[in-house]
């Protein structure tokens, strides 16, 4: 080989190596998002600001949720070249906080948030530490139930059920069974098997109605707040609805998509369900209607990090300008995630998509609650799950108070065991 | 004097891989283990010691002891359709290699290897469907009671079974392929010559010549097996309205343990015991399969 | 019947059963691939249909419209292609060493590659993360590479292969010739290995192809992703988008189908090769 083949075969590789190195510019902002369907939102949001930032380039990256979670952990804990705009549920984004891995957000955005005419006291807090905030809040996922009207009437049913009771009584006459008794059709699709975390999650807004809560704060710290009459309630409806009555199977399809083919009358899900049923189903039938007490909202906002003083500050005014209410009901339109800005006016997406009434215009008596922002909160929700499982298919359960008070005393104990090695367990 | 030239000659060749070795492999899975006697939430500048408690809960943790218990039955049984599976089909196939269909068979066998799982996944959600499954299908067709294969304990632990097995046989048969291929032929035609036929010189002269070539299936079959947990991941998930039981495995334990739990140095102490107890089980493996050549 | 019918009769009986093992493995992909092809109205029957009754072209156009599939296929040729030179040539050398040089060091240094093969890439690659981002090398096919030099079943699968087919005598031979070392594993070992080699191409190529955990932390700009981390962008919060990821995925085989032929051709040649042994 000549000295200058070498020499190019050497400049080729090197450029091979190299392909797809994106190098940083001065003016870039990254979008790191763990919900891919947003990314037509934030591409307007980017848009609308071109004439403020002529150079302002926004890239927008989003991938699944648990990959998302993962690359923040690894990007702030080795530190983000570009400026950087990270999506994060607030629980999340506590713990990069506390770890002084994001900053304060500065005194412009600060007075933003802090109006009590752009955000309610709740989602305020939830973009807020020790008093100082952190970041924007943008949207929220929060549950309402959704119910096939034509399986209502064909039950002789009116409305939606109102009361836990009236749940109970409405799956019961919901449910279609074969010659055996065995159920075809679903009255009322539970959440009983799959990854962990979700189990719990389900198991909590039906605790909510009931007036129950997951966990207890007290002070700082918090302990199992499920070993009572609360829970025995929750627990003994999902274990009559599986084991007693049969109105639902662990094996029978669940959750969107058997809504969406006939296969259940009602379910409890977030606003995305309307866009995707628009999509797959849209010849179906349904309404939607709030929960008798109220219902988890699990609010996300918008942090910024890395990268030069001038990028953030645009980074900043994107996160701003992401709460304009034309690109927020764009959102709630086209997405069906809900923004958390008050004041803005959706009743022309209502008046069209009246799906989303349950969502947007709610009682005001509703009562939201959140998952606290507590280290071990996985791990307690998981572990809590597996002994959900299992109680929710055990025959021997039904109609027996005491031993399903057990079954939640074993478990809280364990609950109160995770709390206690965190150091956040209340007495 | 020969013996001291042939040493140095090995040292010096295996360095510059060994240097890489030492890289990107040794360095980070030592610096991981090593957290196995601390606490360390991924963030936090401070790991505090905390000598054997990591490894002391994790023997009084149900649920580790659970995913213990379904990773050895997934390796095992994994191993146990793979290799005796491997080694046929690939011998058939080698034994048809003139046939014009050989490079389809090699083909269609290995490509579930390489294809991604979330979507096939699907099609597996299907095959093991407790109402209109085909498995409860033909089942049921047979005179038996349709099973909930995804939901049962035992039931769903098979269903990751067959979901590796199906991934892994491609990669075997694609193993004992170059095997029988490299086997000397003249002992063949001699044992022909004998009056051997097919089925006698496959029993009695390849089996125990590519004992090498199973040595090697079986060891990375066994710590393919121990490594499952995608497997695991997507029949669980509720795409298409379809969950299963979630089966809980070693390395889903692990990644849960360290990303969401944040208890990396209780992850890294489920890696150590993960470590023992599958390089034990390689050991024995070499051992039960030394003999001529199957060093 | 005479000797040759049998066998005659004996390889069609065989074929049949192999057609019928093969569509068996085949049918989960028989299915993606039609699911490719379906509308999200059809995607959500139960049982899924094996024929698309309605089948459009919707899917493909969107994914190759919308997504620069192009590219990240590239980016993973490009990684994968690289990946495969580095862990043929350490491995190949390595594989031999640890086959015929049992020296205790030797051994102990198997042992230990052996042993990284046990703990998965995903529970130690933070701190190789962290190395990476010092060297500047994240979002680079150069920073994938880091995780992807070496394998250690590739050197095991080299030892075990020069150990069933490579015998001591040949190498003796050679030494009492007065060859050198690298003589010998160049002219002599080399070249009986080729089928094993071939083979060790086509699982290199393809781990790169299909790893995911490595490439998600490396590569976080959507234009240099690789293949498998892009199919990620179906799936959104809490659903995935089935039939576009399916469409995505039944493209992705046409490459991966065409790899393996072209690879495979090489291995079956390997018979010409290691047959002049005896």
């Amino acid at each position: 080989m000549t000295k200058s083949t070498r020499s190019r075969a050497l400049k080729t590789a090197v450029g091979l190596l190299l392909a797809g190195t994106v190098t940083a510019n001065a003016q870039d902002v990254v979008i790191w998002g763990g919900f891919p369907e947003l990314t037509g939102y934030y591409e307007r949001v980017a848009e609308s600001l071109s004439g403020k930032y002529p150079d302002l380039n926004v890239i927008v990256e989003p991938i699944g949720l648990r990959d998302h979670e993962k690359r923040v952990a690894l990007g702030l804990s080795s530190g983000l070249d570009d400026a950087t705009i990270l999506e994060l549920i607030g629980s999340t984004a506590n713990r990069y906080i506390v770890n002084d891995l994001i900053q304060p957000a500065p005194k412009g955005v600060s007075t933003f948030v802090n109006d009590d005419s752009n955000f309610e006291a709740f989602f305020q807090e939830t973009a807020k530490v020790n008093g100082k905030v952190y970041g924007v809040p943008v949207f929220r996922g929060q549950g309402a139930l959704f119910y096939n009207t034509d399986m209502l009437a064909a039950a002789g049913l009116e409305g939606p059920p109102t009361t836990m009771d009236e749940y109970d009584e409405y799956a019961a006459k919901l449910t279609q069974r074969d010659a055996d008794g065995n159920p075809t059709v679903s009255g009322w699709s539970l959440r009983l098997s799959g990854g962990g975390g979700g189990i719990a999650e389900k198991f909590w807004i039906n605790l909510h109605q009931y007036g129950g809560t997951l966990l207890e704060k007290d002070g700082d710290n918090y302990r199992a707040g499920y070993a009572n009459e609360h829970g025995l309630a929750a627990l003994k409806q999902y274990v009559d609805a599986v084991s007693g009555v049969k109105t639902v199977t662990v094996e029978m399809p669940a959750d969107a998509a058997a809504f969406q083919r006939e296969q259940t009358a009602m379910f409890i899900r977030e606003s995305w369900v309307i866009g995707d049923t628009a999509k797959k189903a849209p010849d179906l039938n349904y309404k939607t209607a709030v929960l008798p007490r109220g219902s988890i909202a699990l609010p996300v906002n918008l942090y910024v990090s890395g990268g030069s003083d001038e990028a953030q500050a645009a980074a900043w005014d994107f996160a701003i300008a992401a709460n304009e209410p034309e690109h927020l009901i764009w959102m709630l339109d086209n997405v069906g995630w809900l923004p958390n800005r008050s004041g803005v006016d959706y009743s022309g997406v209502v008046a069209a998509k009246p799906q989303f009434g349950a969502f947007v215009d709610l009682p005001e008596d509703y009562v939201f609650f959140t998952l606290p922002s507590i280290e071990p909160i996985n791990e307690i929700l998981t572990r809590f799950a597996a002994h959900l499982v299992d109680a929710y298919a055990d025959e021997s359960l039904v109609g027996n108070d005491s031993a399903m008070l057990e079954v939640l005393k074993a478990s809280a104990e364990e609950t109160n065991k995770i709390l206690n090695r965190a150091g956040i367990l209340a007495n | 004097m020969l013996r001291r030239k042939q040493f140095w000659f090995a040292i010096m060749a295996i360095l510059p891989t060994f240097a890489i070795f030492g890289w990107v492999r040794l360095f980070p899975i030592i610096e991981t283990l090593r957290l196995s006697m601390h606490e360390w939430n991924l963030l936090s500048k401070n790991k505090p010691f905390v000598g054997f408690q990591n490894f002391i809960e994790l023997f009084s943790d149900n649920q580790f002891m659970d995913a213990l218990t379904n990773t050895a039955v997934i390796a095992f049984g994994a191993m146990a359709v793979t290799i005796p599976m491997s080694m046929v089909l690939a011998a058939i196939i080698y034994h048809r290699t003139r046939s014009r269909f050989s490079g389809f068979y090699e083909t269609a066998v290995f490509i579930p290897h390489v294809v991604s799982l979330v979507p096939a996944a699907m099609a597996w959600k299907w095959i093991f469907d407790a109402k209109l499954g085909p498995l409860n299908a033909i089942i049921m067709g047979l005179g038996g009671d349709a099973l909930p294969w995804l939901f049962d304990p035992v039931l769903s632990v098979i269903c990751i079974i067959f979901l590796v097995s199906w991934q892994t046989l491609g990669y075997g048969v694609l193993i004992y392929l170059v095997g029988f291929r490299n086997l000397p032929k003249s002992v063949f035609e001699a044992a022909q010559l004998d009056g051997a036929n097919g089925f006698q010189s496959f029993l009695y002269m390849s089996v125990p010549l590519l004992k090498p070539i199973t040595l090697y299936v079986s060891v990375v079959t066994l710590i393919s097996g121990f490594n499952v947990y995608a497997q695991a991941y997507v029949l669980a998930s509720d795409t298409q309205g379809a969950p299963g039981r979630q089966v809980r495995v070693l390395v889903l334990d692990m990644l849960e343990n360290s990303f969401q739990n944040f208890r990396v140095g209780y992850a890294a102490a489920e890696a150590v015991i993960l470590l023992s107890i599958v390089l034990l089980l390689t050991m024995i493996q070499f051992g039960l399969l030394r003999g001529k050549g199957g060093r | 019947m005479s000797a040759k019918a049998r066998a005659r009769r004996t390889n069609f009986l065989l074929d049949v059963t192999l057609f019928v093992i093969c569509i068996l493995l085949l049918t989960p992909l028989i299915l993606l691939i039609a699911n490719g092809f379906k509308t999200p109205q059809e995607m959500l029957v139960w049982p899924p249909t094996l024929f698309p009754k309605d089948p459009t072209l919707e899917n493909f156009h969107k994914v190759f419209t919308e997504t620069p599939l192009l590219q990240w296929m590239l980016n993973s040729f490009l990684f994968a292609l690289l990946s495969t030179v580095a862990i043929v040539a350490t491995s190949a050398l390595a594989g031999y060493i640890v086959g015929k040089f049992p020296f205790r060091a030797i051994n102990i240094i198997f042992i230990l590659f052996l042993a990284t093969a046990i703990i998965p890439f995903e529970v130690y690659m933070i701190p190789l993360y962290f190395q990476v981002k010092a060297l500047g090398l994240l979002n680079s096919v150069g920073g994938l590479l880091v995780g992807y030099l070496v394998m250690s079943f590739g050197i095991f699968l080299i030892r075990q292969n020069v150990i069933a087919s490579i015998p001591d005598e040949l190498l003796e031979a050679a030494r009492i010739d007065g060859a050198g070392e690298l003589w010998i594993f160049w002219y002599v070992v080399l070249p009986l290995l080729r089928g094993p080699l071939a083979a060790l191409a086509v699982l290199a190529f393809f781990q790169a192809w299909t790893a995911f955990a490595w490439p998600i932390i490396v590569m976080t700009r959507k234009k240099s992703f690789t293949i498998e981390v892009g199919l990620a962008n179906f799936q959104s919060a809490y659903t995935v988008d089935l039939s576009l990821l399916s469409a995505a995925s039944a493209a992705v085989m046409v490459p991966s189908v065409l790899a393996f032929v072209l690879l495979r051709r090489n291995f079956v040649e390997g018979i010409a090769a290691s047959g002049m042994k005896e």
